[in-house]
């Protein structure tokens, strides 16, 4: 078993097209307005015109997010009922037979990855399809990647290939929860903190 | 300006409000009890310790509200070891109890004055730990806007200013309507308007200190850009002219207290004719009347922005990352 599932965003291959977005949706049967893989699309720069030439500086690139199952998760830390946990194999969920529908995680949670579920009145996150890892299948938002974007693995073996990178905005600084998460950044790619450029599509992630 | 979190506004000024009340008026009875007999000052804080256990129930039960799932929150004190919202439910179930065993047993003469004393001892201290907890809930690392030693300080102001002004009511209510001063009134007047000018004093330091306070958190954090920034926007300005209004509610009670701190100190002989005859036997004089309308006007201005405030913080909830 993994000690530390994570998961691996190349934002040079990332077109943005939220296939892993509504894979997800479909396969976790999620209901309108919970979202657990969201894609933020960071952009910046300006367009000039310098003696009749157009010089252009902007910039955007995306960043597929889900649940970081981090290594200090804030969400565990702020939960009251003890109903968030870490798994064996790093895998952060939720039980919904303990959850009291505070928010409280959703609030702290940098990555947006605990959702709330109206209806049910429990908080929600993705579980890494901890059912397909189960049968020895990859989770849905990795399988349906068109442009090979993702990919998942033990998190010590994703940085010996990928390297350590996942400061890059708009992620927050990663010291504060030590997200399960390595990234290839865009060339494009700013740092974490970041207030050259903006999320452009604040809507979708809501 | 968001609406979403008014359970947990109401919550939060109910709790504070009776956790203050209950703190001020034990330290009255620290040290007003010492010179003018415990049974004095009781006469005047009965109501208002009456008053104190049922609204926090009550704060309790509207907190209930802002749960998706109210039927999980017997699991909230899980934990404790972890989460201030753990640490704040226990220790706010827990001053809730002791404050109506207080009262019961105080209203029933149950225990002896010491065991009384150790239990009102150990309630105040369960409700400091609630304010506490409360306040470091919301110091979360990810959320600029909360982040910082200004939310339990401002927790704790707000605590103490609302409770003090909330027993100066109860007291000056207490020896100003003929059918309580009979019940509860007797001589006490030296020990109330010794009473009155220690809680509009500290009210008036604490309500220096969060005029102040307040202003300059939201003036640092908009300096510092990100989400902090966008919080300090949504405090000053989130709710339109809230924030000034709040000021505005803010000053104008702090300019009450002062005037009723100005009546205690001058008024003197006109306001204590009408209170010296006692036990309800003598006419309230005018004096008494406006002492009650201006702390009562007090407290309400007071409480008003305290609420707006609270608003505008749950409106300052702004995350980093995304």
């Amino acid at each position: 078993m993994a000690k530390q599932l994570g998961f691996f965003i190349d934002q040079n291959y990332c077109t943005g097209c939220k296939t892993c977005q509504v894979v997800c949706k479909d396969k976790n049967d999620l209901p309108v307005g919970v979202i657990w893989r969201r894609i933020a699309e960071w952009a910046g720069g300006s367009t000039n015109r310098y003696n009749g030439a157009v010089e252009t500086t902007a910039f955007a690139y995306y960043t597929s997010i889900s649940c970081n199952h981090c290594a200090d998760p804030i969400c565990i830390k702020v939960c009251p009922t003890t109903a968030i946990h870490k798994g064996d194999d790093g895998i952060v969920s939720i039980d919904d037979g303990l959850c009291v529908g505070c928010r409280l995680c959703e609030w702290a949670c940098p990555y947006g990855a605990p959702q709330f579920d109206s209806a049910r009145g429990v908080e929600t996150k993705c579980n890494f399809c901890a059912d397909f890892l189960a049968e020895g299948k990859e989770p849905a938002c990795v399988a349906a990647c068109p442009s090979r974007a993702l990919e998942y693995g033990e998190l010590s073996e994703l940085q010996a290939k990928h390297g350590t990178i996942n400061n890059v905005a708009p992620l927050p600084d990663p010291s504060i929860t030590r997200p399960s998460l390595v990234i290839a950044p865009s060339r494009n790619a700013q740092p974490s903190g970041s207030t050259d450029g903006a999320v452009i599509n604040p809507k979708e992630l809501v | 300006m968001d609406t979403q979190e008014t359970p947990l506004v109401i919550f939060t000024i109910l709790a504070q409000l009776s956790v203050g009340a209950f703190v001020i008026n034990g330290v009255l009875h620290v040290l007003a009890g010492r010179k003018n007999g415990q049974a004095k000052v009781d006469k005047l804080s009965d109501p208002a310790l009456y008053a104190i256990g049922p609204i926090m129930i009550v704060a309790l039960a509207i907190s209930l509200a802002h749960l998706g799932d109210p039927l999980h929150a017997i699991y909230t004190c899980e934990n404790f070891g972890r989460s201030w919202l753990s640490r704040e439910i226990v220790f706010g179930v827990a001053f809730a109890v002791g404050a109506i065993i207080f009262s019961v047993a105080h209203a029933k003469k149950w225990f002896t004055p010491m065991l009384l004393q150790l239990l009102a001892g150990v309630t105040a201290l369960f409700g400091l730990a609630f304010i506490l907890s409360q306040g470091m809930i919301y110091v979360i690392p990810t959320i600029p806007g909360w982040d910082s030693w200004a939310t339990p300080v401002s927790f704790f102001i707000t605590t103490f200013l609302l409770g003090g002004l909330a027993v100066g009511v109860d007291f000056v209510v207490v020896t100003t309507i003929p059918s309580m001063r009979a019940r509860h009134g007797g001589d006490t007047t030296p020990l109330l308007y010794q009473s009155l000018r220690w809680i509009s004093a500290s009210a008036m330091v604490l309500l220096g200190v969060q005029f102040v306070v307040e202003p300059t958190y939201a003036l640092e954090l908009s300096s510092k850009g990100g989400a902090a920034a966008q919080s300090a926007n949504l405090l000053l300005f989130g709710g339109g002219s809230v924030f000034i209004v709040e000021m505005v509610l803010f000053f104008a009670g702090g300019a009450m207290v002062a005037f009723f701190l100005h009546m205690i100190r001058s008024g003197g002989p006109i306001a204590v004719a009408g209170v010296t005859g006692g036990g309800g036997a003598t006419a309230v004089g005018l004096s008494q009347r406006a002492m009650v309308y201006a702390v009562g006007t007090a407290f309400v201005l007071v409480l008003a922005s305290e609420v707006l405030g609270r608003m505008l913080f749950y409106t300052a909830n702004v995350r980093i990352g995304f």
